[in-house]
C-alpha cells in the first residue's frame, strides 16, 4: 500500500500499480504515461502551458461549447425514442414530452437550452478567437491556424443549421413559420434559390417531406458531420501547437534553434510530407510555465464539463420550452418571427427592400443574402487578410489589430441590436413597438 | 480505504458526483418507461348484471357468451381456435349437467364453427373438427365504480372460475 | 522519487470541482422534485380517502393511483381528464364538487367515454395533466374548456352551462333537432324563421349576397374587425354583438337587423361558431345509415310477414329458401320449394310423411337441418302443425279458385 508520502516505484518501466493511476499521476513521467495508456486522455499533450490554461485568456469557451454538445447528444438520446417525425403524430408525442413522460419535461428543456446556449457559446469563442487574433500563425513552423479558423466557421454554420432543423421537429406555429421565413429567405437567393428551397423543402411545400429531411439532418447528417469537423478542430489545434497564447510564451523567451524533427509527420490523408512542427523546446520545458496536462489541464476540462452539465440542469427545471398551437398552414401567427439567432437577419431583411424608381429589390435578397453572405465570407477569408505581425497573436486586443478588434466588436454590436430589435420591439405586423408600448392583444376564440 | 480527510472528502465528491450523473442518466432510461398505454384496452365494461338473462347471452362486438345462473356468470369466448371465425351457439335438446375440472356446471348450448366445422362442447371443449384447442374461458369481475360486469380480453381463466355477483 | 513538477492549481481547483459535485446533486434533487410534484397526486389520495369513507377500504384500493388516460383513435384523442376526474364512472359522487363529482347519467349513456374520450365534447387539453394547462386556460391553446364559469363571464341567458353544445354540434350538424341541444336547437330554429340563406350560403346551400358561413367557425379571430367593439375581443363576441346589430361591427353593411334578443343573439353565435371543418368519422355521425335502407313498402311486407299466419316459418328462417305463398310469406332466395303443399309434395317426391322427412331429412334438408336450423322434437311437432295448416289453407284456396273457376265457366267464357 502506499500513501502520499511514499508513493510506490512502479516495479518496472510503464507498469503501474496503482488502480486509476492515469487519473492521479504521482509524478511527470507517470503523467505522461497516462496520456498514451488512458485512451480517454489520448487527445492531450503530457505537459500544457499555464498561460494556455487561464481562465481569464480563453474563458475555456470551446470547451464550454463541446460540453453542450455532448449535453445535446445526450439528452437527445430519448428524445430520439420518444418523438415521432410524422406530420400526423409529431405534435402529439411533444405533448406526451411534455406532460406523461417521466421527466420528459426536464428533458426537453435540456436539451433546448443546451441548443440556445450553444449557438451563443459558439459565437462568443468566435468573438474570442478573432479578438485575440488566435487564428493567426505565431512563431511555430508549419502552423496552419487560419485553415482552423475555417474549421470553426464552418462548425458555426453548422450549429446554425442544427438549430434551425430542430426547430421544426414539433410541428406547431412557431416551428411552421420560423421554417417558412428561413426558406423564403433562401429562395431569394438568384438562379439557385428556389432550387436549393425546393431540395430542403422536399417539394413546394412544407409538408411531411421537409419534416422527414430536417429530422434526418438533425439527427444524423449534421452531427455527424460536426464531429468529424470537431475532431479535426481538435487534431489541429495539436498539430499547430496548442492555443496562440502558446506562441506568445515562446516569444518571450530565449530564441533556441531547434532543427525541424524529420520523423512522424501526422497528416490527414498521409499524403502530406515534410516535417513535425517546431514547437521551441524551451517553451516545452520551461519549468515554471508548463504542468502536468493529466491531471492539471483534465481537472479544470472537468470542471467545465461537469459545471455545463450542472448548471443547464439546474436552469432546465425552472425554464420550460414553449410549445404553440399545432401547425396551421392556413393561419399565420402574427407576428412570424424565425429563432432569435435569425432575428437580426430578419430585421435587415425588412429594413433593406430598395425601391429605385419602379424597381423593387427584393429585402430578402440584400437583408438575407448578399449581405450575410458577405460577411460569412470576408469573416472566413479573414486570417488571409490580416495583415497583422505574427506578435499579435493569442493576445488579446492587441495594438497591432486594434483597427480590425473595433470594427468586429462594432458589426457584433449591431447584430446584437438588431436582435434585441426583433426580440422585444417588432409586434403585430413587425410594426415597431418601444419596449414600455403594449403590444395589441391578439384576440382569441372564445 | 480512507486515508485522511482530504481523501474522504475527495471520495465523497466523486461519489457524489457519479451518484448524480449516474442518476441524470437513469432519468434518461426512466423517460423510456411507458407510463400511458395507446394499446387496446382489453377490459370491457359489459352492462349491469341485471341486464343478462338466465342462459346465455352473444355479445358481438366482444365476440363472448356469457351464462348465467341465478347469481353466477361465466364467459366463454366465441373465436374459433382454428383460424377464428366467430362460432354459433345450437341449443341443446336436453340440458346436461356435468362437472367440469372440479366445478358444476349446466350446459345448455354446445357451439359449432360455420367455417370449417369444428364442433364445442358447453363448456368449450374441441370435440372434433379442426380446432386444435377449446374456446377460452375469460375473466369476469364486477367493476367497483358503477358495478357493471367487466370482463378481461387479455386475462384467460380455466374452467372452474365462476364469478358470483353479491 | 521522479521529478513531479509544482503546480498551483490544485488548491485552486479542486474546491471548484467539489462546489460542481454539489451542485450536480442539487440538480437531481431538484429534477427529481419537479417531476413529483404534480397537482393529480393530491387529487387522486383526496378522492381515494373519499371512496374509503363512502364505499369501503377494499373500493378504496381499486381505486387506480398514477396517469390515467382515454385513447380514442378514431377521433385521435388521448384525454388524461380521469387522473384527477376520477369520479366520472363512480356511482355515488354525484353531489360533491369538482373534480370528485360522477358525470351526469344521460349524456355520457349515448357518449361512453371509451369510445367519446372527454374532451370532444367538454373542449380542454386532454393532453395535459396540470389544472390550468389541462383547462386550456394558458396561451397557444385555442380550445378553452366550455365550462359553466365561461358562460359566466358571457352572461349566458337562461343556460350559463349551454356553451358545452357548441362542440355537440359539431357532429349533430345536420340534426334538425337534438335532444339536450336546447341552445343550439333554438339557433337551427331561428335559422329557418329569419331566412338566413336568403343571403348566405350555409352547409352548403344559400344565397351570395352575404359572405359563405358553410365554415365561418373556422375563421381565425384576429380575422375579424374589432375597431368598433367594446369589450372581450374574441370571436364569439364579435358574433354576438353583429347579430344585435350588424351596423355597428361594419358600417356598410346590408344586413338588416332582426331585433335579436341577447338569448337569440348568443344561440345563434355558439351556432355559428360550431361550423367547423371537422372531419368526423362516418360511424360518429348521428343518423347516418348503417346499412342499406328500406323503403317504406318492403318495411310494410315485412311487418306482414312477421305478424301473419306464416309468422313461425319467418322467426325460425325457414323463408329463407322456402316461400309459403298462402300465408303470404315470400322467401328472399326461393331455393327450395314452395312449403303450402309440402305435406303432399314430400309425399310424391320422397315417399314419405313430412313427419318422417323431418325425422330423417336427406338431401340438403339434412345438412340444413344438422348445422343451421336445429329444431328441438318439440318444435318439429310445431314445425308439422304449421306444415299441415298451410297445407289445409291450400287445399281451401283451391277448392274456391275451382268453384270460382266454375262459376265463371257457368257464366259462359269469354
Amino acid at each position: 500500500m502506499s500513501d502520499l508520502a511514499n508513493p510506490a516505484k512502479p516495479s518496472a518501466p510503464g507498469v503501474h500499480p496503482e488502480p486509476l493511476w492515469s487519473l492521479r499521476p504521482e509524478s511527470d513521467r507517470a503523467s505522461g504515461d497516462a496520456v498514451v495508456s488512458n485512451f480517454l486522455l489520448h487527445w492531450f499533450p503530457a505537459k500544457a502551458l499555464k498561460a494556455s490554461l487561464d481562465w481569464n485568456y480563453s474563458m475555456w469557451l470551446g470547451t464550454i461549447s463541446a460540453a453542450l454538445l455532448l449535453l445535446l447528444v445526450l439528452s437527445g438520446m430519448p428524445l430520439l425514442f420518444l418523438y415521432v417525425p410524422s406530420v400526423e403524430r409529431a405534435y402529439q408525442t411533444v405533448k406526451d414530452i411534455e406532460y406523461v413522460i417521466t421527466f420528459g419535461s426536464w428533458i426537453r428543456s435540456v436539451h433546448r437550452l443546451a441548443a440556445h446556449l450553444m449557438v451563443a457559446a459558439v459565437a462568443l469563442h468566435l468573438a474570442r478567437v478573432f479578438l485575440t487574433g488566435a487564428y493567426k500563425n505565431g512563431s511555430g513552423r508549419g502552423q496552419k491556424r487560419e485553415w482552423n479558423w475555417v474549421l470553426g466557421v464552418a462548425m458555426l454554420l453548422l450549429t446554425l443549421f442544427l438549430s434551425f432543423t430542430g426547430y421544426l421537429l414539433p410541428w406547431d406555429q412557431l416551428a411552421y413559420w420560423a421554417v417558412t421565413v428561413g426558406t423564403n429567405i433562401a429562395s431569394s437567393i438568384p438562379f439557385v434559390g428556389p432550387k436549393i428551397r425546393e431540395l430542403l423543402l422536399g417539394g413546394r411545400v412544407i409538408e411531411q417531406s421537409t419534416l422527414i429531411r430536417f429530422y434526418v439532418l438533425h439527427i444524423v447528417a449534421l452531427p455527424g458531420l460536426l464531429g468529424v469537423l470537431f475532431v479535426y478542430h481538435m487534431w489541429r489545434i495539436r498539430k499547430d501547437g496548442g492555443l496562440a497564447r502558446a506562441d506568445r510564451e515562446a516569444l518571450l523567451r530565449e530564441r533556441a534553434e531547434v532543427a525541424p524533427a524529420p520523423t512522424k509527420t501526422y497528416t490527414l490523408l498521409g499524403i502530406a510530407r515534410g516535417t513535425a512542427p517546431t514547437i521551441r523546446a524551451s517553451s516545452v520545458e520551461a519549468a515554471d510555465a508548463t504542468v502536468n496536462a493529466v491531471p492539471d489541464l483534465t481537472r479544470r476540462a472537468a470542471i467545465v464539463n461537469f459545471g455545463t452539465i450542472a448548471i443547464l440542469s439546474i436552469m432546465a427545471v425552472f425554464i420550460r420550452s414553449p410549445l404553440e398551437e399545432p401547425a396551421n398552414a392556413l393561419v399565420t401567427p402574427n407576428p412570424a418571427k424565425a429563432p432569435w439567432y435569425f432575428l437580426w437577419l430578419q430585421e435587415i431583411v425588412t429594413d433593406t427592400t430598395l425601391h429605385i424608381g419602379s424597381f423593387t429589390i427584393n429585402g430578402a435578397l440584400i437583408g438575407g443574402v448578399v449581405l450575410p453572405g458577405l460577411l460569412v465570407t470576408l469573416l472566413t477569408l479573414w486570417p488571409w487578410l490580416d495583415r497583422s505581425p505574427a506578435g499579435a497573436a493569442g493576445v488579446w486586443f492587441a495594438k497591432d489589430r486594434r483597427t480590425q478588434n473595433l470594427v468586429f466588436i462594432l458589426l457584433a454590436v449591431v447584430i446584437v441590436a438588431f436582435t434585441l430589435i426583433g426580440t422585444f420591439c417588432r409586434g403585430p405586423y413587425w410594426h415597431f413597438y418601444w419596449p414600455w408600448q403594449v403590444w395589441p392583444e391578439i384576440p382569441g376564440r372564445i | 480505504m480512507i486515508k485522511d480527510r482530504r481523501d474522504f472528502l475527495l471520495k465523497l465528491g466523486t461519489g457524489c458526483g457519479i451518484a448524480a450523473l449516474g442518476a441524470q442518466a437513469g432519468a434518461s432510461l426512466r423517460s423510456l418507461v411507458p407510463n400511458v398505454s395507446y394499446d387496446a384496452p382489453t377490459t370491457v365494461k359489459l352492462g349491469l348484471p341485471a341486464e343478462y338473462p338466465d342462459g346465455l347471452k352473444f355479445l358481438p362486438d366482444e365476440r363472448l357468451f356469457v351464462f348465467r345462473e341465478g347469481n353466477t356468470f361465466h364467459a366463454i369466448s366465441a373465436v374459433c381456435t382454428h383460424l377464428g371465425c366467430t362460432v354459433r351457439a345450437e341449443a341443446l335438446s336436453q340440458v346436461v349437467t356435468t362437472t367440469v375440472e372440479g366445478a358444476p356446471l349446466r350446459m345448455t348450448h354446445k357451439f359449432m364453427c360455420p367455417c370449417h366445422g369444428s364442433a364445442y362442447s358447453g363448456d368449450g371443449g374441441n370435440v372434433s373438427g379442426p380446432a386444435p384447442k377449446p374456446l377460452a374461458w375469460f375473466h369476469l369481475s364486477v367493476s367497483p365504480d358503477d358495478g357493471q360486469l367487466i370482463v378481461d380480453l387479455a386475462q384467460e381463466v380455466g374452467r372452474d372460475f365462476r364469478l358470483t355477483v353479491g | 522519487m521522479e521529478r513531479r513538477t509544482d503546480s498551483p492549481y490544485p488548491r485552486r481547483d479542486r474546491p471548484v470541482l467539489a462546489i460542481i459535485g454539489v451542485l450536480l446533486v442539487v440538480s437531481t434533487v431538484l429534477f427529481v422534485r419537479s417531476d413529483r410534484m404534480r397537482d393529480f397526486w393530491y387529487y387522486q389520495y383526496t378522492f381515494k380517502q373519499m371512496v374509503a369513507e363512502k364505499l369501503g377500504e377494499e373500493k378504496a384500493r381499486s381505486v387506480p393511483t398514477g396517469l390515467q388516460q382515454i385513447w380514442v383513435p378514431a377521433l385521435r384523442r388521448a384525454d388524461r381528464c380521469v387522473t384527477c376526474h376520477q369520479a366520472v364512472s363512480w356511482k355515488g359522487f354525484e353531489t360533491a364538487d369538482e373534480p370528485y363529482r360522477t358525470h351526469p347519467r344521460e349524456p355520457i349513456r349515448n357518449h361512453p367515454i371509451e369510445r367519446f374520450g372527454c374532451t370532444p365534447c367538454h373542449g380542454g387539453q386532454g393532453w395535459a395533466v396540470d389544472t390550468y394547462e389541462a383547462h386550456g386556460q394558458v396561451a397557444h391553446w385555442e380550445e378553452p374548456l366550455l365550462s359553466r364559469g365561461l358562460g359566466e363571464e358571457y352572461s349566458l341567458a337562461d343556460d350559463t352551462n349551454a356553451l358545452l353544445q357548441m362542440n355537440c354540434n359539431v357532429c349533430h350538424r345536420y340534426d334538425r333537432e337534438t335532444k339536450g341541444m336546447e341552445a343550439i336547437n333554438h339557433g337551427k330554429a331561428l335559422l329557418k324563421d329569419k331566412g338566413c340563406r336568403a343571403c348566405h350560403v350555409i352547409n352548403g346551400r344559400g344565397g351570395t349576397i352575404g359572405p359563405d358561413l358553410t365554415n365561418v367557425g373556422d375563421k381565425a379571430p384576429e380575422q375579424y374587425d374589432y375597431t368598433r367593439m367594446y369589450g372581450q375581443r374574441t370571436a364569439f363576441a364579435w358574433h354576438v354583438a353583429h347579430f344585435k346589430e350588424p351596423r355597428a361591427l361594419i358600417s356598410d353593411t346590408v344586413m338588416p337587423n332582426f331585433h335579436l334578443t341577447t338569448k337569440d343573439a348568443q344561440a345563434l353565435a355558439m351556432l355559428v361558431l360550431s361550423w367547423r371543418r371537422a372531419s368526423v368519422p362516418a360511424e360518429y355521425v348521428p343518423g347516418a345509415p348503417r346499412t342499406d335502407p328500406v323503403t317504406a313498402e318492403e318495411a310494410h311486407v315485412e311487418q306482414e310477414m312477421k305478424t301473419g299466419p306464416g309468422a313461425w316459418f319467418v322467426k325460425t328462417g325457414c323463408f329463407v329458401c322456402h316461400s309459403i305463398g298462402v300465408f303470404g310469406v315470400k322467401s328472399p332466395a326461393q331455393i327450395g320449394p314452395d312449403l303450402s303443399n309440402a305435406v303432399e309434395d314430400v309425399q310424391s317426391r320422397f315417399g314419405k310423411t313430412i313427419d318422417d322427412f323431418l325425422a330423417n331429412p336427406t338431401g340438403t334438408m339434412s345438412v340444413v337441418l344438422s348445422r343451421q336450423i336445429i329444431l328441438s322434437p318439440g318444435q318439429k311437432q310445431e314445425a308439422i302443425r304449421n306444415l299441415r295448416a298451410a297445407f289445409a289453407e291450400y287445399q281451401r284456396q283451391k277448392e274456391e279458385g275451382a268453384r270460382r273457376g266454375g262459376a265463371s265457366k257457368l257464366q259462359g267464357s269469354h
